[in-house]
């Protein structure tokens, strides 16, 4: 009896020991938020900017998960975008001067920058280096030409240095030891891309139509320019949306598809072989290489789509926000094949990201 | 004596318990306003808050509502951007009237309740509910009166209050009197600032950037002309610059600045014989304000407003019981933003009110007005109050009108957003009260409700030509419903004298399509306040309770504003107390249990804080 009682106690410990040493092999789960979508809301005047979650199989929604993770701290408003590392999600929230630093999985916070920063819009990760675009002050109707792309470093959470660009610079990519920003122009409206050498931060810009926005790199490693022009409501009067590409290895416009006039779309996106788009709730697709744009939707979405919103493909499946800014917005999920919406889920107040986390 | 309290007065009397402003009553009043508010206010539940509990709560205007009135006030943290719901119903839904002349700003239909110094002002009242209808648009919630108190008589008074206290806040006022028996002038001047920079409880950190100061000054004359006639002149005008204060995480990022300017000016010829009166009013307004989105910075959004009203008031008694009052009224506005061209609006409209009593069993005013506007067709509406007193001390009362709201500036003119289809929202409402007075005690019950339609609202993509646009639009149906109850009582045990009076409201605000709670409206509000004073010693507490408010328009749990409880505290000793020479020292705790709370969301309000006061009477 007392050798099996050793033998048993000697197995159990064993077993123990064994577990321990399996634990370094399973791949626990990094954090509540791991497997899903990072949806996020710019906030309005009384509700904060907030980022919602959303589990892969859609069964769960969670709301403000900052708020929830770290003791009912907030954002504020307005929340403009996320740029991701390796580990840790970065929020840039404009009117607070802010980019807050949080573990992407599990959202616990590490560290806010507020020093050095003015209206931060986006920011774009390079090595252990953030890259952050501010409009920097002004007011609609009175912008000051003071814009610039702030360096960050990633470790200290610190602003080490600050690159001027022109007005209104919005969206910010790398490719190749290069930034490339689109300048959607802040307060009122611009028609360039900056390009700066990571380098050098020598800087120099490319033409294109008004209001660029998106960005990205196609497979062909050419950058996609979705300009959405200026509206009938502008100052300088209407201007027409276009989707530009331009040859990453010399900086040229390689071609022009230019929207008819009326039609401006604000959402685009890559997806396999082809380019997303849409004007107003109509979503259109096209291959990479077409060099007209396409004359027949896709489908037509629920969401108006002509003010704000989101749009992301992942999977076959199409993801857009319907915002609603005086309560909880709405994400409805499309299948590609059949484009019939298969899903429709809470989304935070004035949705309008979808991050895959 | 120290009097601080607030007295509430029911339509049907007016007040007063105190022996110094009865003294005033009986002397020659020069401006009517009060007084006709009040004879026109039947069946409507009408607050009067008199000078010394203006002074009581100097800080600000919305901190004098707040404790003092059953109204709710929205205020972008302390001094910053505020303004004033009566029952649930919007900003603009609150008239501000100055000496009788409606002063809502015509570029956003409201009035800012951190622009404008109160402490000048010798009486305000509070009327609830619809049916001021001689005070033009917006006044579906409720009316607040601002009154500068003119009388002829022998006497030079001279009053000074100064305030100085935490966050290197100044209060001053002065103001002097002057009257014969045929010249009455008032000159009032006060100066106020603050750095303002409270402490966030909770939080590391300061109210940044909320730094304020104004000045104010105030001209009142009256001339008698003969025996029957006199004219009166009325001028005030206020400079404000302030800051817009940040919020929580980074109230540092905060840099927005606010400058503003009213001149106001109004002449009153009034004429009375013995069974007639009439007036002409002729009134001059100007207002400016100047925004900085960075302070800075030079540059800066505007608006701008001149406005001119003339009204003609005929009054005719049929009887001691009976009379008939005419108002005509031409008003031209010249409105302009730097976003918006000049826009001139014209409105003439004219009001009938029939005043009519029952021996003093019954009362009631029955009134209509149709206004004809430059700008669109505007409703034919009307209102009826009624005041039964079936046994001694009880009252019933009763009332019901038909109101609008007319669009602002900013809603039909905002460039390539602005919507010139709008019509005015309109409200139908209705109200019985009862209540119960005698010397000591009051009570007034009321339970109302307030159906509005056609209510203007901004929302994305609302007009189909101006896809994904914020654009006004007619649109929302509201039912409010609510129970209001205000109760005072006073008491005197050998010279030590007690008084408490507390307003409570119960409030249910809905829209009709989605049968949601409307955002900002508290279900539960309660104020009160509880006064002592034995010779030359005083002392009062005021408390606030103000519920829990949703946020979104879905109700969603997780946006709210939490209720919170918070109280203000206060001595006072008169150090010299003569006939005609009143010295009294004090001093005030605000918030004196040191609540974090917040008004609208990451604004939290001021921690603790102190201030000592001088009231010199001489």
């Amino acid at each position: 009896m007392k050798i099996s009682k050793v033998i048993l106690s000697m197995f159990l410990l064993s077993v123990l020991i064994i577990s321990c040493n399996d634990d370094d092999d399973i791949i626990e789960p990094k954090g509540d938020y791991e497997n899903g979508l990072l949806i996020s809301g710019e906030g309005s005047g009384t509700v904060s900017g907030s980022v919602s979650f959303v589990s892969n199989d859609f069964v769960t929604v969670e709301h403000s998960i900052y708020n929830k993770v770290n003791a009912g701290k907030e954002f504020s408003t307005f929340l403009q975008s996320l740029a991701f590392d390796g580990e840790n999600a970065y929020i840039c929230v404009d009117s607070q001067n802010s980019i807050t630093a949080v573990n992407r999985y599990t959202f616990e916070e590490v560290g806010v920058i507020t020093e050095g920063l003015a209206l931060p819009r986006y920011m774009t990760v390079v090595g252990d280096k953030g890259y952050a675009t501010n409009w920097g002050t002004g007011a609609y109707g009175a912008d000051v030409d003071d814009d610039f792309v702030a360096v960050i470093d990633l470790n200290s959470l610190t602003v080490t240095n600050t690159i001027s660009v022109g007005i209104g610079p919005e969206r910010i990519i790398e490719n190749n030891g290069k930034l490339y920003v689109s300048h959607k122009g802040g307060f009122s409206s611009n028609n360039v891309i900056t390009v700066i050498d990571i380098a050098t931060q020598n800087t120099s810009e490319i033409v294109v139509k008004y209001k660029p926005d998106d960005l990205l790199f196609d497979n062909q490693n050419n950058l996609v320019v979705l300009c959405e022009g200026n509206g009938p409501w502008s100052a300088g009067g209407e201007t027409e949306g276009a989707i530009v590409k331009i040859n990453t290895s010399n900086n040229t416009v390689i071609s022009e598809m230019i929207f008819n006039s009326g039609d401006h779309p604000l959402f685009l996106v890559k997806y396999e072989n082809d380019l997303y788009y849409n004007v107003g709730s109509e979503i259109y697709n096209l291959s990479q290489t077409a060099t007209e744009l396409a004359t027949s939707s896709l489908l037509t979405s629920e969401a108006a789509l002509q003010y704000d919103g989101g749009l992301e493909i992942k999977d076959g499946q199409l993801f857009i926000l319907n915002p609603n800014y005086l309560g909880l917005s709405q994400l409805d999920i499309y299948d590609l094949n059949t484009k019939a919406k298969t899903n429709s889920l809470e989304a935070p107040v004035a949705a309008s990201k979808i991050y895959f986390n | 004596m120290v009097r601080y309290v607030l007295i509430f007065v029911f339509c049907f009397f007016i007040s007063n318990s105190f022996a110094q402003v009865d003294s005033v009553q009986k002397l020659d009043v020069i401006n009517l306003h009060s007084i006709k508010l009040k004879k026109h206010s039947k069946g409507f539940k009408v607050v009067t808050m008199s000078d010394s509990v203006i002074v009581k709560n100097i800080e600000s205007f919305s901190t004098l509502l707040r404790f003092n009135s059953p109204i709710y006030i929205k205020e972008y943290g302390s001094g910053g951007t505020s303004s004033a719901s009566f029952r649930g119903t919007s900003a603009s839904n609150t008239a501000v009237v100055w000496n009788g002349i409606n002063i809502n700003s015509v570029n956003n239909g409201q009035t800012g309740f951190n622009s404008l110094t109160t402490s000048l002002y010798d009486n305000i009242n509070i009327r609830s509910g619809g049916g001021s209808i001689e005070f033009g648009s917006g006044a579906i919630g409720g009316t607040i009166h601002l009154n500068n108190q003119l009388r002829f008589g022998n006497y030079f008074e001279n009053q000074i209050v100064s305030s100085f206290g935490s966050y290197e806040t100044f209060q001053n006022l002065y103001k002097l009197s002057y009257g014969n028996e045929k010249t009455a002038i008032k000159f009032g001047i006060s100066y106020n600032q603050s750095q303002n920079d409270y402490k966030w409880l909770g939080h590391n950190l300061k109210n940044e950037n909320g730094a304020y100061k104004n000045l104010n000054v105030s001209l009142s004359l009256s001339q008698k002309l003969s025996e029957f006639s006199k004219i009166s002149f009325y001028s005030e005008k206020y400079n404000g610059n302030r800051q817009f204060s940040g919020q929580l995480p980074n109230p540092s990022a905060a840099k927005e600045k606010y400058k503003d300017l009213s001149f106001r000016n109004l002449i009153d010829f009034h004429y009375e014989k013995e069974n007639y009166a009439h007036s002409l009013k002729l009134a001059y307004l100007t207002q400016e304000y100047q925004y900085f989105a960075d302070k800075n910075s030079h540059s800066y959004s505007f608006g701008k407003s001149n406005r001119f009203i003339s009204n003609y008031n005929f009054n005719y008694n049929f009887s001691n019981s009976s009379n008939l009052e005419s108002f005509s009224e031409f008003e031209s506005v010249i409105g302009k933003t730097d976003q918006i061209q000049g826009n001139n609006r014209n409105q003439w409209s004219q009001s009938l009110i029939w005043n009519k009593k029952f021996e003093d069993k019954v009362s009631m005013n029955a009134k209509v007005r149709k206004d004809f506007n430059s700008d669109y067709k505007m409703p034919f509406i009307f209102a009826l109050g009624v005041e039964v007193k079936p046994v001694r001390n009880t009252f019933v009362r009763v009332n019901g009108s038909k109101n609008y709201r007319v669009p602002t500036y900013n809603d039909l003119y905002w460039p390539e957003l602005g919507n010139d289809k709008l019509i005015p929202e309109s409200s139908l409402q209705g109200e019985i009260g009862l209540g119960y007075k005698n010397n000591q005690f009051k009570i007034d019950v009321g339970a109302y409700f307030i159906e509005s339609k056609d209510k203007i609202i901004w929302k994305p993509g609302a007009d189909p030509d101006k896809p994904g646009m914020w654009t006004p639009i007619n649109l929302s149906e509201v039912l409010n419903k609510g129970i209001e109850l205000v109760i005072a009582y006073s008491e005197n045990i050998n010279d030590h004298l007690f008084d408490i009076q507390f307003n409570y409201n119960y409030t249910l605000a809905t829209d009709k399509a989605s049968d949601k709670t409307l955002t900002y409206v508290p279900k539960h509000l309660f104020n009160g306040n509880i006064g002592y004073s034995y010779h030359r010693l005083s002392a009062f507490y005021q408390h606030l309770f103000n519920g829990e408010v949703f946020t979104t328009e879905d109700n969603i749990d997780m946006y709210t504003v939490p209720y919170f409880n918070i109280g203000n505290v206060g001595v006072n000793y008169k150090v010299i107390n003569k006939h005609k020479n009143v010295l009294d020292l004090g001093i005030k705790i605000n918030n004196v249990f040191n609540k974090a709370y917040e008004v609208l969301p990451r604004r939290p309000m001021p921690n603790r804080n102190i201030n000592f006061n001088i009231n010199y009477k001489f």
